[in-house]
């Protein structure tokens, strides 16, 4: 069976240039919203998967499914520190564990208008638990039970009193801010202090939850079932990368469900576009389909010459809408996760695996609006093809 | 002028204009939805009452405020009510079941917010017992709960001892006239839960979480929320009060970029299907030449030709734009409650929906009909005749 080069339908697509252009460029949108909403979500999954580590435990109230709704007493809290042989211990011997103040704080933005900032009150063992996301930049720790605190990096630029030197008000009570971190976690762009002493500033005098390191090849399930049974203090524990996942399990769904509902709906818009450019393209040509089934070519090359141009007008668009993605990437946004009522800012991530998601999509939107008008081409006959026009 | 020629046109190519016209109605139905969900965003500030001003705490949005604020806040010229707004935060069996529920004073509840209208059951009753809740009318129907049921929630908050489970009797089931407050909310007695904290029965932060203000008619609220605010500017907690139409918009601010997106993705898309409705519109004028030839050769005018390509195509986006909006309209239902189970507020369907989806689908129409309708008046008789097509 000779083969149809192709040449034909490159030349083909060249010839039809605008007709083409303008389906390229109908493909590439659709591909290119497809693609951002991917990377988007991409975006916001890195923010948090980064931080979770398995081998440190969250423990929180029963009941409670984030640490802004749960809630220690301090007696209760250092009973589990120290009742739980599971807690790794430092060099020194101390457990490696300890409890943490957390509340959504209202402060203004530089820019005006007010936003949520976590504040997470510490120990100073929390800067050892957290060890591997937490690098401070500038300044110096907090010395426990001051009015002093540590800010994220991003904070510093956008809300008021945050810069390194000056003050921050929580309530009535000025906290001076001594020292900038980074995190590659979800403590990015949170405030740490003491934990007692912002509690007493904000009138609110108790725990939220309690973190710890545990012992190597601890089992959490085991732990976690014991724990919830427990008599005198029932507490719920979790594996810190539970806990993350958690957090944003409803914010990452409803992103994932955005983008696949606007991948099928406006797919099925660009099938419909891309199955009209194709059979013009084809009933524009039907002398010349004609001519090729007359001089001897089978259907099956024609069916195949035809697909393979309408994947190569699929291809081509999903590159044209990658082209129109790709510019976002690092492009910081920021919404609120309402399940902890926090601001995240998180950046698009256009990662390998959405551009291929993406071109994919294009290549099957291509495919499929390509088939039909390329499996009437092969039917024709060619007497009737030479006669049209 | 032959207008039988413009059904006739359109139906000469069946499969070109039905795909055109499902591309456009996909692309109407996607921008209405969009629209749709960022105007139901912003749908309760736009219903906020201007009778009622909300106090919270001015720290952060999980603060409480004391009980001794009401008082003295009722002593407030121009303050004729206040009452007490507590969030509750349980949920039913497990997390995913989440709804809204608020303890309140139950005696001043339908005082605060008129708009809530009982469907079924009684307001002595509810007033009669303790343990006594309103549950929305989407309550019911989702959980199928009725007037005399106990509805059982786990604590997320407020801990209670034992199983952290609270018990309910519905004694009502309500309606809400008006955006700013959903049906799918649960009120009970602020006194089940303050009795519970007090009593040792349950644990948890205590206080109000706001304070609803009426107003007198004719007062000015700039002049209480400054008095209210100037109270307890030295704290224990300072408060910030605001109007209602402020209160919820601050969540949507917490939205941040997302509706910005939103609104980015459907100017995508009425980019992409543009294109599409021109490419169309391109190939059919193509095709309408030799027709076009015969007409002025007839002695048709010019602009005739003009308005039977440009009506070609206002009549096939228009169609495609009222399929469009039929769609959203047949869905909007079923997309409402799935939404309400994530209580999101209702898509919005009414006269600006209308306005929008028909004012797209005959710019679009408009747009892609001017080129080919300029070329076709251009037309001279004598080419178009000998056009080789």
């Amino acid at each position: 069976m000779a083969r149809i080069p192709l040449d034909y339908n490159l030349r083909s697509l060249f010839v039809r240039r605008s007709s083409t252009l303008l389906t390229l460029v109908g493909i590439g949108a659709t591909v290119a919203v497809l693609a951002g909403v991917l990377s988007l979500q991409r975006g916001f999954a890195k923010l948090f998967e980064s931080g979770g580590r398995t081998d440190v435990a969250v423990f929180l109230r029963p009941g409670a499914t984030n640490e802004g709704d749960s809630l220690f007493r301090r007696g209760q809290a250092d009973y589990l520190i120290k009742g739980l042989p599971e807690i790794a211990c430092s060099d020194s011997g101390r457990p490696l564990a300890s409890s943490e103040y957390y509340l959504a704080l209202r402060l203004r933005k530089l820019d005006g208008g007010e936003t949520n900032v976590p504040i997470r009150g510490v120990q100073p063992m929390s800067f050892e638990v957290h060890r591997d996301v937490f690098e401070l930049l500038e300044g110096r720790l907090p010395v426990a039970g001051s009015d002093e605190v540590v800010v994220g990096r991003s904070l510093t630029t956008r809300i008021q009193g945050a810069g390194l030197g000056q003050v921050l008000t929580l309530n009535t009570t000025p906290f001076r801010v001594v020292g900038v971190f980074t995190s590659s976690g979800p403590f990015a762009s949170e405030v740490w202090g003491d934990s007692e002493r912002i509690a007493d500033a904000l009138e609110r005098p108790f725990l939220n939850r309690v973190v710890a390191r545990l012992v190597p090849g601890t089992d959490m399930a085991a732990l976690a079932a014991r724990l919830e049974d427990d008599k005198i203090a029932p507490v719920k524990a979790l594996t810190e990368r539970q806990y993350l996942t958690g957090q944003t399990e409803v914010l990452s769904g409803v992103l994932l469900a955005l983008g696949s509902f606007l991948a099928v709906v406006m797919g099925t818009a660009a099938v419909f576009t891309g199955t009209n450019t194709m059979l013009s393209a084809i009933s524009a040509r039907s002398h010349e389909i004609g001519i090729l089934l007359a001089i001897g070519f089978r259907p099956w090359p024609v069916f195949f010459a035809f697909m393979l141009e309408a994947a190569l007008l699929g291809l081509l668009g999903g590159l044209f809408g990658v082209a129109l993605v790709l510019p976002l990437d690092g492009i910081k946004t920021g919404t609120t996760n309402f399940q902890t009522f926090t601001e995240v800012a998180f950046a698009f991530q256009v990662t390998p695996d959405v551009l291929g998601t993406a071109i994919f999509f294009a290549l099957v939107l291509g495919l499929l609006g390509g088939a039909w008008p390329a499996w009437r081409a092969s039917r024709m006959r060619p007497v009737e093809a030479l006669r049209l026009s | 002028m032959p207008w039988s020629l413009l059904p006739r046109h359109l139906l000469a190519r069946p499969v070109r204009s039905l795909l055109t016209l499902g591309s456009l109605a996909i692309a109407v139905f996607l921008v209405c939805f969009l629209r749709g969900v960022v105007v139901a965003l912003g749908a309760g500030v736009e219903a906020a009452s201007d009778q009622r001003l909300v106090v919270q705490s001015a720290v952060s949005l999980f603060v409480n405020l004391p009980r001794s604020y009401q008082p003295k806040i009722k002593a407030v010229p121009g303050v004729r009510q206040v009452c007490k707004l507590q969030w509750f935060g349980g949920y039913y069996r497990d997390p995913s079941n989440f709804f809204a529920q608020f303890a309140v004073d139950e005696l001043l509840l339908f005082d605060a917010y008129p708009e809530l209208v009982l469907l079924d059951g009684d307001k002595t009753a509810f007033w009669g017992q303790k343990t006594a809740c309103l549950i929305g009318r989407d309550l019911a129907r989702d959980f199928g709960w009725k007037v005399g049921d106990t509805v059982p929630l786990v604590g997320g908050i407020f801990s209670r001892s034992g199983q952290n489970v609270w018990n309910f009797e519905v004694a009502g089931i309500y309606e809400s006239r008006t955006a700013n407050f959903d049906s799918r909310t649960m009120f009970f007695h602020y006194d089940y839960l303050a009795d519970s904290l007090e009593s040792g029965a349950a644990t948890g932060p205590e206080g109000v979480g706001v304070y609803i203000l009426k107003t007198e008619r004719g007062s000015d609220p700039t002049r209480i929320m400054a008095a209210v605010d100037a109270l307890f500017e030295n704290g224990p907690q300072r408060v910030q009060t605001t109007t209602e139409s402020e209160f919820q918009k601050q969540f949507v601010t917490m939205l941040g970029s997302i509706p910005t997106l939103l609104s980015a993705i459907g100017g995508g898309v009425l980019f992409a299907i543009l294109l599409a409705a021109l490419n169309t519109m391109l190939m059919a004028a193509r095709e309408r030449t030799r027709t076009l030839g015969i007409l002025k050769a007839l002695g048709f005018s010019d602009r005739s030709a003009f308005g039977l390509l440009l009506g070609e195509s206002l009549v096939l986006c228009g169609l495609g734009g009222a399929l469009g909006l039929l769609l959203f309209m047949a869905l909007a239902p079923g997309f409402n409650q799935v939404l309400s189970q994530f209580n999101f507020p209702a898509l919005v369907v009414g006269p600006q929906t209308f306005a929008l989806a028909l004012g797209i689908a005959l710019s679009v129409g408009l747009i892609a009909g001017l080129a080919p309708a300029i070329r076709a008046a251009r037309l001279e008789a004598i080419e178009a005749l000998n056009a080789e097509r």
